[in-house]
Formats: structure tokens, C-alpha cells, sequence
């Protein structure tokens, strides 16, 4: 589903040449939940955002889909990630202007839908996460997890192959956490959704089914 | 995603309300200044229908002792002869003080079948008044000698008069001011409206009346139309012939041409200070939009960042900033034009609607235009803002 080979980040200034990675090669199989580990600064997020379309590697090769990336122009690049993409963050990036169901619906936004398809699918999503109720609420008046699950509703309302998370259990309790992890992984049973999840949590980490650890840029496990 | 735009705006609206302000503000001070821009570029293109190149005026005052009219008017008449017999001259006439360009005004008010017009600007005239300065007579007949001496009253109007009191018919022979040739006064001519306040202003309603013996001592002013060339030494000579005339009067002569230049100054100089001031206005807006546009744009990366995460290109954050921009300006045109068609209708200042009608559409674009100008180069920023630097930021 997802293929890396040998990418490499490096981030320059005038005066320094910092590696974020080093030589990644990695391989995510469809319907994989997979989970990217390690130290703060090791390049966890910088290795989601290459596979997420949202950085470009320094070397390497990405394939998404079987679709090589490197030769997307913006246009392109913005698509795929519409269609194919969902992402979820660890401070949830809700636009707090809008109410929950706006939120959801923004992919939509971006793709050739009616209004009435953006509201049925959105309400679809919602379900799926258990806000039905809080539909026309505002981000502000909602709790961590519910903010969490409106973002998780968002990734999902455009029915990517693949989510990428950022952390999405970082800002939460424990009880909230499993609550996110619970709905994580019931999308990936239920619908086959290929995930790639970074996170802190070991506990988090054992409830999928691959551990990728990073050190330094560089896979370690 | 107009209509998810117009909810974003009306759910941040209280943030919005300052800049939706400075734009309703910026937009009634350009509608006032194209107003009058309008105004006087309509006024100016109206043609003049006065010849005032080489036409000189010499103010005099009577300085006669005699209070007897026939003499005085053998008088006047022999020295306006003299004037019009010396070389460089055309044409003479004699004028009350109200002569084209000039800073005096004499308005009565006029009845006709029962309605009143005021604001008619009365010009005492001699008969050469309208060949001296060139003016255009479209119905009837200018005065002659033997008008002096009919027992009728007689009037020639201006046709802006005519169109408003007598319609599409013909004037000549009718009656204003009363019913009959006892009371009334019969109208014998029409002249084409004379831009007597300059090239900015329009021409006004006008009655030109013949200059009788009972009002000739009040005359103190001739318009002499002379040859082309005619210099300094020439300005002398006539000068010396009116002081030979007129023992002791202070005489003065004065270009038509001069003196249209300073009436015209006159008129555009409150024009100029308010462009100017109007220019100073557009500059502050149009720093405040851009910062305040700037400034939402940086506030808002994580948001930008967002969107590009979940579809949006480049060009499409670009474009929705700059829509978004255009549809705030958009609410506050609405606001602006509705006070601005109250000019019109309340006729505020006594413009044609025609002016404020093209002055609000001009200003509408100017807005556009203003409001495009300051969101492009921001939301070309936007464009530029890296989703992943953006959304780790936040």
C-alpha cells in the first residue's frame, strides 16, 4: 500500500546540515495498522508527513497505491491526498469557526460533491465516532476526545485507504485515549483501513499489529 | 464553497466587524469623491456656448453727475460707439456685473400658470450681448433697438429654463410672471445654456433682460470683444479712452479667459483637497486590509496548513483568501450602496441621479479592485505556507 525506499531528509541552514532520516526503506500492506516509535526529535513526524504527501524527501522513492509521487505537481499531490489520505493530528486542527459538521465535512469541500452528499456523508462519519448529537456544536464546547473523534470523523469522511496519525492519543487521558484507539481499530477491522499511527504510548503501540522504532533518522526495529 | 465561506465569515464575525468597517467607510469617502469627480467631468464636457477668447470686460463706475436717464443713456451709448469704433475691436456690449466668470450673482424667481422656479439667474444685457460673446440663439429672437421703446414687456431665456417651464412646445409668445402683456412678460427668444460659472459647473436657469434708461446708471461693467493679438498697448488705449469718458471712475480691465481660469480654480481646488485627502484615506485602508489580511493569514496557518493537508492546492488556499476577502467587501457594498441610494432618492446636494448612479458603480469596482489588490499578494504568502511546517506549528 505504502512503499519507502531509501529516503532520506535532510533539513539545511547556512550553517548546519541536520539528517532527519537516514536511508528509510519501509513497506505498510494493505489493511496493515502499523506504528512508528521513538524518542522525541528522532524524526517520527517528519517519516508521516513524507508518507503523508505533506514534506518531500531529500532522496528516495515514495509509492502510494502503486503510484509514484515524485513526479505530482501540487495540483496532483493535493488530489491524491484527498482522495487517498486522512489525517488526523494530535491537537486535532479544528477550525473552531465552524461547527462540528462543517469540520467533518471539509475534504468534501475539495472534491466534485454536492451539499446535500457533504451533510449525508459527514453525518455518516459522525455516527461512525458517536457525535450525532454534537453536529451542530462547536469544537470549543466539546472535551479532548470528542475534538478527537470530530478530527478522526474528518479522515474518514472522504473514505481514504489510508489514515495517517499523528499522535492522536497524545493530548487525551488514558479512558479518552482508549476511546480513540477503540474507534482506530475498528475502522481498521471493519473496513480494511491501512493505518499508520505515531505515537509515544507503548500501550497504544501493542494494540497494532507492526512496531517500527526510530532512533537518530534512522530504523532501528 | 461560497456558502461554506460566507459561514466561516458570519461565524467570525465579530472579528470581521472592524474590517468591514474600514471598508464601508472607504466606500461612502470614494462615492463622495466620485460624486463630484462625476459631476464636474459632466459639467466640464457640456459645451460652453460662450466664446470668451479675446472677449476683455472693463468695470467702470458712473461717475456722472447728471440723474436725468436720457442723457445718461446718450451718454453710454455715444462712449460704447466710440469703443466699438476704435480698431481692435469686434463688438461692445453692456453688462449688469453678473458677465460670465464673474463672482456676482442676481437671482429672482419666475411664475408661469401658477408654479414658481427660483434660482433664475437674471443678467441685465444690451443688444449686442449675445453676438460679443458668441452665444447660440436656438429659438426665436435676440433684443433690438425698438424693443426699448414697445410698451411691451419682453424676456429671453436660456433653454434649461424653457425645457423646465414650458416642456418640448415653443416658448415664444408666451407669457411668465402673469397671464397677459399688462402683467406678464412675453418671451421673444431662447439662447443655448451659457456656462456662466465656469467649465465645472453646469448652466444654470437664466433670463437675460434688456438694459432700459431707468437701470443704466446701474450698469458698470462693458465686455468688449476684440481682434486676435490685440496686446498690452491696445488694453491701454482703451483703457485711456473709457478715462477720458468717465472722469474719475476707477476702471478696470480684465480677460475672460483669466478670469474663467479662476473660476475653474475655484471649483476644483475643494475637488483637489478631497482627492487628496480621499487618496490619503485609500492609502491607510489599503495598508490596514493588508496587514489586516496578513495578519489573519499568519494566525490562520494552522488552518491553511489543514486545508492543504486534506485537498486544497496552493492556488486554491490563494483563491479562497482572496474570496474570501471579496465576499467581506461584498457585505459591506451592500451596506455602503444602500446608504449611498439614499443620495439619489433624498436628492442630497441636488445632483442628477445619473451622477451618483455612475459614481456608486465606480466606486464598487474601486473597492473590488482595492480589496483584490491587498488580499493577492497575502494570499500568494498563504499559498507558499508548507502544510507540514504549518501543522506542526499549531
Amino acid at each position: 500500500m505504502i512503499s519507502l525506499q531509501n529516503i532520506e531528509k535532510v533539513y539545511r541552514t547556512d550553517t548546519i546540515q541536520t539528517l532527519a532520516l537516514n536511508n528509510i526503506s519501509l513497506d505498510v500492506a494493505k489493511g496493515e495498522f502499523l506504528s512508528i516509535m521513538g524518542p522525541s526529535g528522532c524524526g517520527k513526524s517528519t517519516l508521516l508527513n513524507i508518507m503523508g504527501l505533506l514534506d518531500v524527501p531529500s532522496k528516495g522513492n515514495i509509492s502510494i497505491s502503486n503510484q509514484q509521487t515524485h513526479n505530482m505537481n501540487d495540483k496532483q499531490l493535493a488530489g491524491f491526498r484527498n482522495k487517498k489520505l486522512g489525517f488526523i493530528f494530535q491537537s486535532y486542527h479544528l477550525i473552531n469557526d465552524l461547527q462540528v459538521i462543517d469540520n467533518v465535512e471539509l475534504p468534501l469541500l475539495y472534491r466534485d460533491t454536492t451539499a446535500k452528499q457533504r451533510r449525508e456523508l459527514a453525518a455518516e462519519a459522525l455516527e461512525k465516532v458517536g457525535l450525532s448529537n454534537r453536529m451542530k456544536h462547536f469544537p470549543t464546547q466539546l472535551s479532548g476526545g470528542q475534538r478527537q473523534r470530530v478530527a478522526i470523523a474528518r479522515a474518514i469522511v472522504g473514505r481514504p485507504e489510508i489514515i495517517l496519525a499523528d499522535e492522536p492519543t497524545g493530548n487525551l487521558d488514558s479512558v479518552m485515549g482508549n476511546e480513540i484507539m477503540d474507534i482506530l481499530t475498528g475502522l481498521n477491522q471493519n473496513d480494511g483501513t491501512t493505518i499508520v499511527m505515531v505515537t509515544h504510548d507503548e500501550n497504544m503501540a501493542r494494540k497494532t499489529h507492526r512496531l517500527v522504532r526510530l532512533f537518530d533518522g534512522s530504523q532501528v526495529q | 464553497m461560497i456558502k461554506h465561506l460566507f459561514k466561516l465569515i458570519w461565524n467570525k464575525k465579530k472579528q470581521n466587524f472592524l474590517l468591514l468597517s474600514e471598508i464601508f467607510i472607504s466606500f461612502m469617502v470614494i462615492f463622495g469623491v466620485f460624486s463630484f469627480g462625476v459631476y464636474a467631468y459632466k459639467n466640464y464636457m457640456a459645451p460652453m456656448n460662450i466664446k470668451y477668447e479675446n472677449v476683455w470686460v472693463i468695470n467702470y463706475s458712473n461717475t456722472l453727475k447728471t440723474e436725468n436717464a436720457d442723457s445718461l443713456e446718450m451718454f453710454y451709448s455715444s462712449l460704447k460707439q466710440n469703443i466699438q469704433a476704435l480698431p481692435g475691436v469686434i463688438e461692445a456690449s453692456y453688462t449688469s456685473a453678473n458677465f460670465p466668470y464673474s463672482t456676482s450673482m442676481m437671482n429672482n424667481g419666475i411664475t408661469y400658470k401658477g408654479k414658481q422656479y427660483f434660482g433664475v439667474n437674471n443678467y441685465r444685457v444690451d443688444d449686442d450681448y449675445l453676438k460679443t460673446l458668441g452665444g447660440n440663439l436656438i429659438e426665436g429672437r435676440w433684443y433690438r433697438k425698438a424693443d426699448g421703446a414697445g410698451k411691451e414687456r419682453v424676456i429671453v431665456i436660456n433653454k434649461k429654463l424653457k425645457d423646465d417651464v414650458f416642456g418640448s412646445g415653443s416658448a415664444i409668445g408666451k407669457y411668465i410672471d402673469g397671464n397677459n402683456s399688462k402683467d406678464g412678460r412675453r418671451v421673444i427668444g431662447v439662447v443655448d445654456d451659457m456656462k456662466n460659472f465656469g467649465d465645472y459647473q453646469p448652466a444654470k436657469y437664466g433670463m437675460f433682460e434688456r438694459i432700459d434708461t431707468s437701470y443704466r446708471k446701474w450698469v458698470g461693467n462693458m465686455l468688449v470683444k476684440v481682434k486676435p493679438g490685440a496686446d498690452a498697448a491696445f488694453e491701454g488705449k482703451l483703457y485711456k479712452t473709457m478715462a477720458n469718458a468717465l472722469k474719475n471712475s476707477n476702471i478696470e480691465i480684465e480677460h475672460l479667459d483669466d478670469k474663467l481660469s479662476s473660476t475653474n480654480k475655484f471649483t476644483l481646488v475643494p475637488l483637489i483637497i478631497l482627492s487628496i485627502i480621499a487618496a490619503f484615506l485609500i492609502i491607510n485602508v489599503a495598508l490596514g486590509l493588508f496587514g489586516v489580511l496578513w495578519y489573519n493569514i499568519n494566525k490562520r496557518r494552522g488552518e491553511i496548513g489543514l486545508r492543504r493537508a486534506i485537498g486544497a492546492s496552493g492556488n486554491s488556499v490563494s483563491g479562497q483568501l482572496v474570496a474570501e476577502s471579496l465576499i467581506l467587501a461584498t457585505l459591506s457594498l451592500l451596506i455602503g450602496s444602500f446608504f449611498a441610494a439614499q443620495f439619489p432618492l433624498l436628492n442630497v446636494f441636488d445632483l442628477p441621479a445619473m451622477v451618483y448612479v455612475i459614481a456608486l458603480l465606480m466606486a464598487v469596482v474601486f473597492i473590488y479592485l482595492l480589496v483584490f489588490v491587498c488580499a493577492l499578494y497575502p494570499g500568494r504568502q498563504a499559498a507558499n505556507i508548507y502544510p507540514a511546517v504549518a501543522l506542526h506549528e499549531e
